[in-house]
């Protein structure tokens, strides 16, 4: 479990980051937190010709709110996210899934531009992003340009990120005021066998709108549960919407089958899952209300 | 006359080896660099059985910094098979080479092994070495492996894949099982599991060849035997082999033998006149270091109507993998197969069956947790099958103290005790009386609670050398010690005993202090080093110190009469006038008159100012051998919450009565007991190294995918103890090594059984996940309502 031989460079500035990554040719890789990458190098299953370390690029750390949008640079880390007032104050559903993420050593160091490229399929930060409908900002050597959350991935562990391209921020828009999230594992903060985050607002007259629902772990890729959303639209969320929900959300997988559960069983437990977080979020509504 | 000093039997005095441990100043094998030191890796067999062809060395040859190279044909030239130590008894010889022939037996059987200037290097090399491998028919089920078409692992030793099998039987079970009113069945299929220590294991190896000299630093818990068996596959004289097992991070018998890691480093340090380290890395860990449990128990239990139980038969089939390691395939099962419970008519059958698949070894429990799952769920089911309570059925059957001792069907002797007494332990412990009053159905969110029981014996330590010798073991029932006064007024004391986090230095320091009337902190301990203590067996079986305590009794008394003979001419006393007190000797009834322990020892070791007929040294050896094994025992009580519609499940509550003896330190004994059930929690509930049958691999076999639970998946867990002394032990101890492992798995699989009564819901698969349950709810719903 000794990596294979490869050259380091620890660039200044981004510019010079996208330049070593464009002298390889495809072969090198952005190291930021090293949580996947250093294992995938030392099972020798990813063997870069070289590693372009971002970690003395601090412009790419910061956490900034910009009017309704919030900016999180590509290496702020989980534990930065975890404890942050203004994640806590603007994007309560990230602090509140990033908890989930392994333990505390990976989030000392994991980050979440390098979760997002790593595109693991039971990832909370990409899940996340997507439900809270987020975009990345690309740097690459033809110049910068953004990528919605919903098109990030081609599939299992395959950002759109060309390889001489950088992840530099991400830009979360407004969080809507209700939001729940769960996941099953198969022991603590393990990689899930699914996940399921919901946001979403109730109007005035008891109806829901713009109800986003994500489900992690039951696909290639996080995915919004669209049919079960577009059930949801307007309801005022009773048993019966939820159940109904429930059950359409499994229009949108296609789970694995692996040592964590077998694809029947997540399929069992989506509608369960999904039926819960509506819960929860119903009851996080009831109690604002009162 | 001065106040007799607080007993240190039973003192919660802080370990020994902690203050080290903490402070990062342990040794383990990894921390050894010796200069001029290469590494050593090792190319492993992709496939679970494979023909080996041309083996094309060339070009890692080549490669800067590569040193040695080591194939299949340079092994046998050097080396004979890896020995083994504990035999399955009337099983054939299985030869093993360190590395792979013609033919190679399961995924991760070493097949080369290079050294280079460092462990990078060498996997560098691994990468350049061309294997022609033929991927020939294998096989990974356990009962597969016996069936007629199945390929055959061994076939120049034997014509099937049934290494063995031997029966145990007292009366006449099947009659009395055809003549009973109720007879309930179940095969139980246990998960194969690995013991997981957090340091793997590790090697340094150094030959000085104008010494005749092989100094070898291991990760082990038996230095004296890696020390034999070394000396018996090289082959090289013992006299020139020392074994060093510094500080070990965990064994729990994975530890136990050679491996053929072991010999590699040591064939190519010797080749070389250069020390090798080998540290095994965890991803090899998973297919290298041997693997555990995997068994299929099919148990019978007849009853009367009243539920006494008048036989049980077990027949069960352990799974040893491709070759018989050192310690090979669990043997305990046999042993309790009858448990707590007096049974006169019952047979147990054990077959050994040779899969394609990692070798297996010792591990914590060694066939009782096993059987304990087998035995204690079909006894829930025969209570829900006779409708009486299972803690009733329990008490039914259970030995009573004035049964003991008994002689188990198996003809293993259980000592004193009071079983029954655990068992009400653990319900009071749980509210059993007010759960049954209030029902199963008192959750709000629909989730139904059940309790569950399992109660056990556990066998600890060993019947005798000559029940070992019957069974064709290669070693002792004993332990040795010696004790060495030294010149500043504490006593050394020398042990083949590897400390591994058991805490054997503490528990015996306590020993030699109470009996010499010494302070605890002035005995050092050295351990694990096979130069420097005498031969012994070993830290394994939940034995050492049943048999150490003996020895270390032995010699301290011995070192104290002397020390009080030279102690009573300088103080012009007698030696029964006289104490040890802290660091000196003094007059009883006059504290006042003194000598310093460090005055009489120097006297002693250098032979002066001490009276003529005294020989000069002040030091003790001794062997001690139990007469028997001791039984633990006790009962665990798991409470649950099921969730109906996912099969999601809590262990709320988790109670552990139990009863190991005379307690010779109380956090020593809570941490092996907490850590066996850690252990056997895990095993019980998420472990599982998971072979696909068709391409054969092992798909769980990293930290990824290998659920060991970490500190937040354990449940609140309460400790109960009972405290009867061993009648047949010294101190009246009893093991406590491995206690934890043996009833997780039955009691929270009966909690979860009982939480499903009203659905019939049988579990007889481990592990017990919430997508095993939400199977076995669908399955009995299913059987129900027939469509
Ligand atoms: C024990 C353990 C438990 C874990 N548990 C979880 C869990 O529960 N949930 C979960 O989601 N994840 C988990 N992970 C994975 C973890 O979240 C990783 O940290 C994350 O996937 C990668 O982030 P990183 O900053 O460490 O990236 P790295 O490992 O440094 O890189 C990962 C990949 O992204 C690329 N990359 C990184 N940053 C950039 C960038 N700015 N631009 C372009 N490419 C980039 C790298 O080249 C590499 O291909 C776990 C990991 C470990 C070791």
């Amino acid at each position: 479990m000794k990596s294979a031989d490869f050259a380091y460079h620890r660039p200044g500035d981004i510019a010079e980051a996208v330049r070593h990554l464009q002298d390889y040719d495809g072969g090198a890789r952005v190291l930021a937190g090293g949580q996947s990458l250093m294992p995938m190098m030392n099972m020798r299953l990813w063997r870069p010709d070289a590693v372009v370390d971002i970690n003395g690029l601090t412009d790419l750390a910061e956490l900034t709110a910009e009017g309704d949008e919030t900016r999180i640079g590509a290496l702020v880390r989980y534990s930065t996210l975890e404890f942050s007032p203004l994640v806590a104050e603007r994007l309560p559903l990230l602090k509140a899934m990033v908890a989930f993420v392994g333990d505390r050593q990976v989030r000392n160091r994991g980050t979440i531009g390098g979760s997002l490229v790593q595109g693991d399929p039971t990832g909370e930060m990409p899940l996340g992003c997507l439900v809270l409908g987020a975009t990345v900002s690309v740097l690459g050597p033809s110049g910068a340009h953004t990528i919605a959350m919903e098109d990030l991935y081609e599939g299992a562990y395959t950002a759109t990120l060309a390889p001489d391209e950088v992840l530099t921020e991400v830009r979360v828009p407004p969080h809507p005021p209700h939001f729940a999230f769960r996941e099953c594992c198969r022991r603590h903060n393990d990689f899930c066998v699914l996940s399921v985050a919901a946001t979403g607002r109730m109007a005035d007259d008891g109806r829901w709108r713009g109800l986003r629902i994500g489900l992690g772990g039951v696909n290639d890729t996080p995915v919004l549960a669209e049919a079960s959303m577009a059930l949801l639209e307007g309801s005022r969320l009773d048993d019966a919407d939820i159940a109904a929900a429930g059950g359409a959300a499994l229009r949108a997988i296609d789970p694995p089958d692996d040592i964590r559960g077998s694809a029947e069983y997540r399929a069992h437990l989506v509608p369960i899952y999904v039926a819960r977080v509506l819960r929860d979020l119903r009851a996080s509504a009831q109690a604002a209300a009162r | 006359m001065s106040a007799p000093r607080q007993s240190l039997i039973g003192a919660a005095l802080p370990r020994k080896e902690d203050d080290r441990l903490l402070r990062g100043d342990g040794l383990f094998t990894d921390d050894v660099q010796l200069a001029h030191q290469l590494e050593m890796a090792v190319g492993r067999c992709p496939f679970p059985r494979a023909a080996i062809g041309a083996i094309d060395v060339a070009q890692a040859r080549a490669l800067a910094d590569v040193r040695h190279i080591l194939t299949g044909a340079d092994v046998r030239a050097a080396s004979e098979p890896l020995t083994v130590l504990r035999p399955v008894p009337g099983a054939p010889l299985l030869p093993y080479y360190a590395l792979a022939g013609e033919e190679a037996i399961h995924e991760g059987q070493p097949v080369v092994s290079v050294v280079a200037a460092s462990r990078a290097i060498a996997e560098d090399a691994l990468e350049l070495i061309d294997i022609d491998y033929e991927p020939l028919p294998h096989v990974t089920d356990t009962l597969g492996a016996l069936a007629d078409d199945a390929p055959v692992l061994h076939r120049e030793t034997l014509p099937s894949n049934l290494l063995t099998s031997n029966v145990d039987r007292a009366g006449e079970p099947e009659a009395r099982l055809a003549e009973a009113p109720v007879v309930v069945e179940g095969r139980f299929h246990v998960n194969r599991v690995s013991a997981l220590p957090m340091e793997a294991r590790g090697i340094v190896a150094h030959w000085r060849a104008g010494a005749r000299t092989l100094e070898v630093h291991a990760s082990t818990q038996t230095p004296h035997l890696i020390r034999q068996q070394l000396a018996e596959c090289l082959p090289l004289d013992e006299g020139c082999i020392r074994v060093i097992a510094s500080d070990v991070g965990g064994g729990f018998g994975m530890k136990l033998g050679l491996y053929p890691e072991d010999v590699l480093a040591v064939l190519h340090a010797m080749a070389l006149r250069r020390p090798v380290k080998w540290i095994e890395d965890r991803l090899e860990f998973f297919r290298a270091s041997t693997q555990a449990r995997e068994a299929v128990h099919e148990v019978r239990i007849g009853a009367e109507a009243d539920g006494r139980i008048v036989a049980i038969t077990n027949q069960y089939t352990t799974d040893l993998g491709a070759w018989n390691s050192t310690y090979g395939s669990a043997q305990l099962s046999s042993v309790v197969f009858t448990g707590p419970y007096k049974v006169a008519d019952a047979a147990v059958e054990r077959r050994v069956a040779l899969t394609n698949k990692t070798p297996i070894g010792a591990y914590r429990g060694y066939g009782q947790p096993e059987v304990n799952f087998a035995l204690e769920v079909l006894i829930d089911r025969l209570a829900r099958r006779l409708d009486v309570d299972p803690l009733e059925l329990r008490r039914t059957n259970m030995l009573r103290p004035e049964d003991l001792p008994w002689t188990t069907p198996s003809r293993a002797v259980y000592d004193n005790g009071d079983y029954l007494k655990t068992l009400q332990m653990a319900a009071d412990a749980v509210d059993y009386d007010a759960h049954r009053a209030v029902g199963r159905e008192c959750h709000d969110d629909g989730r139904l609670t059940g309790i569950g029981f399992a109660s056990f014996v556990e066998r600890t330590g060993y019947a005798s050398a000559r029940f070992l010798a019957g069974r064709g073991s290669r070693f002792g029932a004993h332990e040795s010690v010696v004790l060495r006064a030294n010149r500043s007024g504490g006593i050394d004391l020398y042990t083949g005993v590897s400390t591994f986090g058991q805490g054997s230095e503490t528990a015996f320091a306590q020993v030699c202090a109470e009996v010499f009337g010494i302070d605890y902190e002035a005995i050092t301990i050295h351990a694990g080093d096979s130069g420097a203590s005498p031969l012994n067996t070993g830290a394994f079986a939940s034995r050492t110190l049943i048999a150490a305590a003996g020895a270390i009794r032995e010699a301290a008394d011995a070192l104290r009469d002397k020390t009080l003979r030279i102690a009573a001419m300088v103080l012009q006393s007698t030696p029964d006038a006289l104490e040890v007190h802290g660091r000196a000797v003094r007059v009883a009834d006059e504290p006042g008159r003194t000598v310093s322990l460090a005055d009489i020892f120097t006297r002693a070791i250098i032979g002066q100012g001490i009276s003529e007929d005294e020989a000069p040294g002040l030091e003790a050896a001794a062997h001690f051998e139990p007469s028997h094994a001791s039984f633990s025992f006790g009962t665990a009580a798991a409470v649950v919450s099921v969730d109906l519609e996912s099969g999601e499940f809590d262990v709320e509550r988790f109670v552990m009565a139990h009863d190991c003896g005379v307690v010779v330190n109380p956090p020593l004994v809570e941490g092996q007991v907490r850590g066996g059930l850690v252990q056997g929690l895990g095993a019980a509930l998420a472990e599982e190294l998971r072979y696909d049958a068709s391409t054969g691999q092992l798909v769980s076999g990293s930290m990824l995918d290998y659920f060991a639970p970490t500190i937040m998946d354990v449940p609140p867990i309460d400790l109960l103890h009972t405290e009867i002394p061993s009648s047949i032990t010294p101190f009246g101890v009893r093991g406590v090594g491995e206690v934890g492992t043996i009833p997780p798995a039955a009691a929270i699989t009966n909690a979860v059984c009982d939480a499903l009564a009203d659905y019939g819901v049988e579990i007889s698969t481990l592990p017990l996940t919430p997508e095993r349950v939400w199977q076995a709810l669908s399955a009995a719903r299913n059987a129900r309502e027939p469509r």
